[in-house]
Order: structure tokens, then C-alpha cells, then sequence
């Protein structure tokens, strides 16, 4: 048998039982408490005495919490519920706060509460065991939890949040696909795609071309080893708006640790540094260009610490200085030129003032030679307008000085040459000038600007021909021109129109000058006045114009009386007087020739050759001529060797003159011969003619200058053989003034021939001959 | 008629003349021709340059003048480039000097013809 349990023993467990119990009578509505066991006593912190027999509701007073006395009227329900369901009925999670003992204070109190009814024999309910279990710890824990859920929830809000929101790239990649569990669109711009593109797909399947960039084994490396890796300046190369881009990056990865402490994927946080770096990468070439510019042109620089006195230079700064490696500020100080130093001291002065420094000095080197070298700087301040560093350059200009200093003394050197030049050409009473290849002339000296009136720069070019007379400016130009082409000596007279208001004569030569290199560069040249000569000429052929006109007077006045005396004398029979007579007549003749060459030279001269130009038959005249001239020599037979000729149309008594005269030549030329030639004829539709005579003949050097003014036969012969030497060069003027040509074959001691050619008008009847074949 | 200012010339010519058996009247001023209505003579021998006169000028007018255009002039001159203005002023014929007597004789022989 077991043990039965005896009531006592029931009352026993009741009161020990730890749920706090009442035990209620279903007297509604009162609700009678029937007993209470300690438990409860202990959780409501009352006695049996203030309980028992009391309505329940009457030992607990509304809470001051519970405003509406819903917990009372749901107290009730419950028992209501107890009573007619006649099972358990709990009401959960109430507040029900309880007044603290010895205070007007409340303590808050939760309970989770059930009323089960108690059956009698009858079935029908007795009474009601309620016990409240105290639950606010529970409530209170709940509520905590709650709470912290939300807060976590909050919190992940913010976090979310910030996250999207951040500026800097932030993705999180879970499992070793890393796919995109989180991406900020930060990152999602960096990467040129949408949050949509990105998430949930691994992200090496979006951005295709960063497999293979070891990208996914600092990945793995994080994920596995959960050691963090940090990425500065890092490239990456991805396709952005179709191309592919290398793209610099700063950023971290960090393992994805979940609560458990696995790591299940990677943080990263990523910027895009690309700016930078190519703006570092820019700076960097920009730098490298300038040392090597620097390095190139020789500079030294300098960065000097005004506060510490420290100096960093160059080895080219240390080179300039003298010395072989860079050396502190004092060595550099101590070798700069004595003289120089207050210089330099004043510079510095001037620098911390203006921000500039800048100065030249000189410096010895240690083999005591002297340099010179610039110096320039930057002054930097600080916040207090204090000069703190300078910063420059230094540059050795021995060399630019030297130069300088020689191309000043060269300078001197030529503009004294040029003063002595410019005093030679203008001591010159010449007129000097210097032309191009072109013929435009370049230079004229200050003798021709005084006699033209034209200043320097109005000679240059064509300028120079407006000083000369306008009839002889086309002469003059043509002249120079066509010397030009050939490149021959120039030479030729014009007037030019005098400062002093007067014609003055010149006479320009130029030779033509070439270059080092065979090249013509133009010509240099004079012009001389030559006015008094002309003035002289002009004056002496006036003279002689005037002289043979005077002289022609008495002549043919003595011409009338001799001549008439001849007649009178052979009246009367007296044939020798009258031969003597003659004789005088015949000289009379030469002297009116003489007197007439005389005159033809000085018209010659003076361009005042005037020709009465018609038509006459040349065979004609020349017969004429010389039936006329055989009569003055008994010696010579002049033997007529003619061919037809034809009509000339030229003076025939100038062009007989010339006939004369050679045929003249050829008697006194030949004293030893007896017959002269006179040959007549056509050849290339000229009229020809030549009288040859076998006389003295001509030497060879001498051939070209027998039709000369003044010429005559020279030597011991000079005056055996009279004349004034002026009858070829009469002759050779007539002949080139009526467009033919003269000229002279001759053997020295056996005889010359002496030939024309004149323009054949037209022939006479008898067709073209072969003329001295 | 004969005119020329030199005293020599004049003098020559007109001993020649005369002795070749012309009636030679002789002046060294040429412009007395001018003035002769009547009484011309058969032909005048005119220089060109005397003293203050140019015998083209006499010329001109004795051919300008009815009266007197039909008178043979022949002029003379010491210059052979005149003969061209000679002719142009109307004379009949130029001779040059010193001139031979020849010439002169055919010259006036010619002209006295007409």
C-alpha cells in the first residue's frame, strides 16, 4: 500500500507550493478569497489576515496604471470563463502593478494568470484556484527584446542608410561566388551600372573583365584567412561606356563575419583615386620634363631655408659654383667675386622686398678663373609675411657675357669702319653707288644725295634716274639695263639736275661684282662730274666752230681773187703765172678742207652732224670722185675695179667726203706705190666699197684704233706724213651715222684696204654681181 | 646784184664777176634790195649772216612780194648745214664758201636762164 496523503498534508503542499495560489469562492461579484497559500502571500507582498474572507478586488486595489480597470473587468471575465467553461482559463501578460509596503508607491507587475475551477460531487464548480504567475521579469525581458529588435532594426535602417548613401564605393559579396548581397550606388556608378545590374549576381559575372586581375584571389585571401587587405593606387581595368578603362582604386576589403564568427563573404569599400593618380602620374612627367629641361639647358637650382640658412643644389648648381659636388651655403658665398658681393647683398635686400631675386655676379673657381652667372629665385612667405625659403635657378652666362662683350667690341670696331667709309665716300667728289642683281641700286654716297637734292632713300631702287635730265634718262637706263644682262663694264653720260640749279654732266661706270661663290650680286660704280670738262669741251668746240667759220671768210675772199687772178693770167697768155695760180688754188682747197674737218669734228662731238639724206647713184660719184682725185696725183694710177652698185640714199656730198678722204689716205700712204684700187660693188644688199693700196700698211695693234679722233700714224714716221688726224673719224662717224659700217684689212709694209658697206636702196639695171670673190 | 658784209668777199666776187663779163652791182647790205621796186636786179647773190641781218629773212620777203618773187636768189653761207633753211626760205639755190668760181659761174649761168 502507498502512502495516502493525509489533508493536512494537502494544506501543506498548498502552502509550500511555489506558485503563489488563491483560492477563490465564485460568489460573484465579490469573489470572495477563501485561502491564500505563502507564495502568494510572498509575490503580493501582504498578509493571510488582510486577504482572506476579503473580495478579491478589495485586497488589490486598481491599479493606478490601469485607468480604464480593464485589468478588473478582464479579471472577471476570466473567472466568468473559468466558471462557465469549467476549464482553466488564463489571462496572460497583464500589468498589474503592486503598492510597494510602506509607501504610496507602486511597483510594476506583470502576471500571467489562471483560474481553474474546482468541481464538487455535483459537477458543478466550488470554487476557483488562481494563480497568478508573476511574469514581469518575462514581460520585461520580452520588452528588452523588443525593444533591442527594434533598435536593431533601427540601427540596420541607419546603417542601410548611411550605406546607400555613402560616397564611398560599398558592396558586400557573400560565398565564394561573391555574389552582390549589398551595393551602394557609389560603387554602381564607379562601375557604370545599375543597383539592379549588380545585385544578387556574382560579380564576376558582371564585371566580366576583372576575372583574371587577381581581384578574386585577394578575395579568397580575405575571405579565408580573414586578414584584411588594404589597396592604394590600385589598378583595375573595366569596360565603362564601351571602352575598356584602367582605373585606379583605394580600397579595402573586409571579412563578412556573421554571428557565429564564420566569414561568409567580403566588405569592400572602395574609391576611385584614377583623378589622382593621373593627376600625380601628369605632375610626375610634368617634373621629370623640367629636371630634364633643366639638366639640358644648364640650370642649376637652388632651394635656400632663410630661417636654417640650408641650401639643397644641384650638381649643376655646385658646377656653376666651381665645385664638383653640391657644398653648403658659406662655400658657395665665399667664392663669389669681391667686387660683386654688395651687389649680391643689395639683390637679396630687394628680393625679401619684391618676392624676386635677381642678379648677376661673378665667381671664381678654384683655378682662378672667373664666371659669371645669374642668379634668379622666388621668395616664399609665411602666414606673417615673413621670407622664409627662396626657390630658383642659377645659370652660368660666362659665355652670353664674353659674347656680349666681344660683340660690343666688334660693333665699335665696325661703326668706326663705317665712319671711316662714310668720311672716305663723302671726301670722294665723286659719286658712289652700289646696285642689286635686279639693277636696283642700294647705296648711294652722301656726294651724289648733295648734288641730286634727293635724300638717301628716295635713290634706292629706280629713285636715282629722277635726277637725271629727263631727254637723257632713257638712255641712261637702257644703257645700265643691258650692261646689266651682259655684265659688262657700264658706262654712259647724261645731266643730271644740280642742287644748284644748274645741269650738271656725269659720267657713270659700274663694274659688275660677284659673291664668294661665283654668284653676281650687282654692281659697284662712280659718277664724276664731269660739267667743267664738258663746259671746256663745249667752249673749245665752240671755239673751233666759230674759229673755222672765221677762217672761212678770208679764205673765200683769197679763193675769189686767186681763182679770178687764173683766169686773168691764162687771158693773157701768161699759162705759167696762171699755173702757179692754179697751184694756189689747189692749196687754198686744202686748207678749206682742213678748216672743214676741223668743223665736222666739232659737230660731231656735239651731236650736231646734220646729213641732207636723198637718193643718188653710188657708182656715179664714185667715178666722179675719182676722175676728180687722179688729177691731185701724177704718181698713182687709180685703177677702177667696178661692179653695179645701185642707189643709195644717204648725203652725197658727206658720203663723197668719206670717198675722198679714204682715197686721199691711200696716195699719202703710199709714196712708194703707183696705183690705188678703187673697188665698187653689192654684197648682201649692201653697197661696197674698198680702196686698197700697197703703202705702209697698218701695224695689227694698231687696226682697231685707226678710225680714233686724233689718230695718226705715230713713230718716226710722225711727221713725214701730214694731216690732222681727224679724217678717219670723220669718216667712220659718217659712215655708222648713215647705218653702215667701215672698216680696215691691212699687212704692215705691204698695204691696207680700207672698206664701207652702205644700205643699198635698190639696184641699178644690171643684176647683182659677184663682188670681190 | 652781190651782197655780203665782208669787204674781201665782196671785193673778190665782184672783180670775178665783172671780169667774166656780168654787170655786177655790189653792197654789203643786202636788205637795199628791199627797196627797189624797180630797177632789180637780174639775180641777187645773197650771204646769209651779215651784220644784224639773216638773208633768209630778205629772201622770204622778196618771194612773198609779187613784185618780186620771180628774182633769182641764190644764197651763200660759210655753214653747208644751212642749205636745207636756205631752200626753205625760198632761195633758188645755196652755195657754200669758200665756193669755187665754177660752180658759182654754172649757178648763175643756170638761174639767169630761166
Amino acid at each position: 500500500m502507498s502512502k495516502s496523503i493525509p489533508e493536512s498534508g494537502y494544506k501543506a503542499t498548498f502552502n509550500n507550493i511555489s506558485a503563489a495560489i488563491l483560492l477563490i469562492d465564485i460568489d460573484a461579484p465579490s469573489y470572495t478569497i477563501l485561502d491564500v497559500n505563502d507564495a502568494y502571500l510572498t509575490a503580493t507582498n501582504s498578509t493571510r489576515e488582510a486577504l482572506v474572507g476579503k473580495s478579491v478586488f478589495g485586497a488589490f486595489p486598481a491599479n493606478p496604471s490601469d485607468e480604464e480597470a480593464k485589468n478588473i473587468k478582464m479579471t472577471i471575465f476570466s473567472f466568468e470563463e473559468a466558471i462557465q467553461t469549467k476549464t482553466t482559463h488564463t489571462m496572460s501578460d497583464y500589468r498589474y502593478d503592486i503598492p510597494i509596503r510602506g509607501t504610496d508607491e507602486f511597483e510594476e507587475r506583470y502576471w500571467t494568470t489562471s483560474n481553474t475551477p474546482v468541481l464538487d460531487e455535483y459537477e458543478k464548480v466550488s470554487y476557483l484556484i488562481h494563480s497568478p504567475a508573476n511574469v514581469t521579469e518575462l514581460i520585461k525581458l520580452r520588452e528588452k527584446e523588443i525593444a533591442s529588435v527594434e533598435a536593431i532594426k533601427n540601427h540596420r535602417q541607419q546603417l542601410y542608410s548611411t550605406f546607400m548613401q555613402a560616397p564611398v564605393g560599398i558592396a558586400i559579396l557573400r560565398g565564394a561566388e561573391y555574389v552582390v548581397d549589398l551595393i551602394n550606388p557609389t560603387l554602381c556608378e564607379i562601375y557604370t551600372r545599375t543597383v539592379e545590374e549588380m545585385l544578387g549576381k556574382s560579380i564576376f559575372d558582371v564585371l566580366v573583365h576583372i576575372r583574371g586581375q587577381g581581384f578574386d584571389r585577394l578575395l579568397d585571401d580575405v575571405r579565408l584567412t580573414g586578414v584584411p587587405f588594404k589597396g592604394q593606387a590600385y589598378p583595375a581595368t573595366l569596360l565603362r561606356n564601351g571602352k575598356l578603362e584602367t582605373v585606379y582604386f583605394d580600397f579595402v576589403y573586409e571579412p563578412y563575419r556573421e554571428i557565429d564568427g564564420t566569414i561568409s563573404g567580403v566588405i569592400a569599400v572602395a574609391t576611385e583615386v584614377t583623378e589622382q593618380v593621373t593627376a600625380k602620374q601628369l605632375i610626375e612627367e610634368a617634373e621629370e620634363r623640367a629636371r630634364l629641361a633643366v639638366d639640358a639647358v644648364g640650370l642649376g637650382t637652388y632651394d635656400l631655408n632663410l630661417e636654417t640658412g640650408e641650401m639643397i643644389t644641384t650638381k649643376i648648381f655646385a658646377n656653376i659654383f666651381g665645385f664638383d659636388e653640391p657644398v653648403p651655403r658659406a662655400d658657395y658665398v665665399s667664392v663669389f667675386h669681391a667686387d660683386d658681393r654688395e651687389l649680391r647683398t643689395a639683390a637679396h635686400a630687394e628680393a625679401e622686398v619684391s618676392g624676386r631675386l635677381f642678379y648677376e655676379a661673378r665667381v671664381i673657381w678654384p683655378d682662378k678663373s672667373v664666371h659669371w652667372a645669374r642668379i634668379e629665385g622666388k621668395v616664399y612667405y609665411d602666414a606673417a609675411l615673413k621670407p622664409i625659403r627662396i626657390l630658383g635657378t642659377l645659370l652660368d652666362i660666362t659665355a652670353q657675357k664674353q659674347a656680349k662683350e666681344d660683340q660690343q667690341k666688334l660693333m665699335a670696331l665696325i661703326a668706326e669702319s663705317e665712319e671711316l667709309l662714310r668720311n672716305i665716300t663723302t671726301a670722294a667728289p665723286t659719286g658712289l653707288w652700289m646696285s642689286d642683281e635686279q639693277g636696283n641700286i642700294t647705296y648711294v654716297n652722301q656726294t651724289w644725295v648733295d648734288w641730286t637734292g634727293l635724300c638717301y632713300e628716295e635713290n634706292l631702287a629706280d629713285g636715282w634716274l629722277n635726277s637725271i635730265v629727263r631727254e637723257d634718262r632713257e638712255k641712261a637706263m637702257e644703257k645700265f639695263h643691258n650692261d646689266l644682262a651682259n655684265r659688262t663694264v657700264y658706262e654712259v653720260e647724261f645731266r643730271i639736275n644740280h642742287t644748284d640749279g644748274t645741269k650738271h654732266w656725269c659720267v657713270a661706270t659700274g663694274k659688275p661684282q660677284y659673291r664668294h661663290d661665283g654668284t653676281f650680286s650687282g654692281y659697284i660704280g662712280s659718277c664724276v662730274d664731269i660739267t667743267e670738262q664738258k663746259n671746256l669741251q663745249q667752249q673749245k668746240d665752240d671755239f673751233i666752230g666759230i674759229a673755222s667759220h672765221e677762217l672761212k671768210t678770208p679764205v673765200t675772199s683769197i679763193k675769189a681773187y686767186t681763182q679770178v687772178l687764173e683766169r686773168m693770167l691764162l687771158k693773157k697768155g701768161e699759162t705759167k703765172e696762171a699755173g702757179m695760180i692754179g697751184r694756189m688754188d689747189g692749196q687754198l682747197n686744202r686748207l678749206t678742207s682742213l678748216i672743214g674737218d676741223l668743223l665736222d669734228v666739232t659737230k660731231i662731238n656735239s651731236g650736231k652732224l646734220q646729213f641732207n639724206d636723198r637718193d643718188f647713184e653710188f657708182n656715179d660719184l664714185v667715178k666722179e670722185l675719182v676722175e676728180d682725185l687722179q688729177r691731185t696725183t701724177e704718181k698713182h694710177t687709180l685703177i677702177e675695179h667696178f661692179f653695179p652698185t645701185g642707189i643709195v640714199f644717204g648725203d652725197k656730198e658727206r658720203i663723197g667726203q668719206v670717198i675722198t678722204n679714204l682715197i686721199t689716205n691711200a696716195i699719202k700712204y703710199s709714196p712708194q706705190a703707183d696705183r690705188i684700187i678703187i673697188h665698187t660693188g653689192i654684197k648682201n644688199n649692201e653697197v661696197n666699197l674698198c680702196i686698197e693700196d700697197f703703202g705702209i700698211g697698218i701695224e695689227e695693234d694698231k687696226l682697231n684704233k685707226v678710225f680714233e679722233q686724233f689718230y695718226r700714224v705715230s713713230g718716226d714716221m710722225q711727221h713725214t706724213f701730214p694731216g690732222l688726224g681727224l679724217g678717219l673719224y670723220i669718216s667712220s662717224e659718217i659712215i655708222k651715222r648713215e647705218g653702215g659700217r667701215i672698216w680696215v684689212t691691212s699687212k704692215h709694209g705691204v698695204g691696207s684696204t680700207f672698206c664701207f658697206a652702205l644700205p643699198l636702196k635698190y639696184k641699178t639695171k644690171v643684176q647683182q654681181s659677184k663682188f670681190m670673190e | 646784184m652781190v651782197a655780203d658784209d665782208d669787204p674781201g668777199i665782196l671785193d673778190a666776187v665782184c672783180i670775178m664777176l665783172e671780169f667774166e663779163g656780168y654787170n655786177v652791182y655790189c653792197t654789203p647790205n643786202g636788205a637795199e634790195v628791199l627797196n627797189m621796186d624797180s630797177n632789180l636786179p637780174d639775180l641777187l647773190l645773197l650771204d646769209i649772216w651779215m651784220s644784224g641781218i639773216d638773208g633768209r629773212d630778205i629772201c622770204k620777203q622778196l618771194k612773198q612780194n609779187p613784185n618780186t618773187k620771180k628774182l633769182p636768189v641764190v644764197l651763200i653761207s660759210a655753214s653747208r648745214d644751212i642749205e636745207r633753211s636756205a631752200l626753205a626760205a625760198g632761195a633758188d639755190d645755196f652755195l657754200a664758201k669758200p665756193f669755187d668760181i665754177n660752180d658759182l659761174l654754172n649757178k648763175i649761168e643756170r638761174h639767169l636762164a630761166n
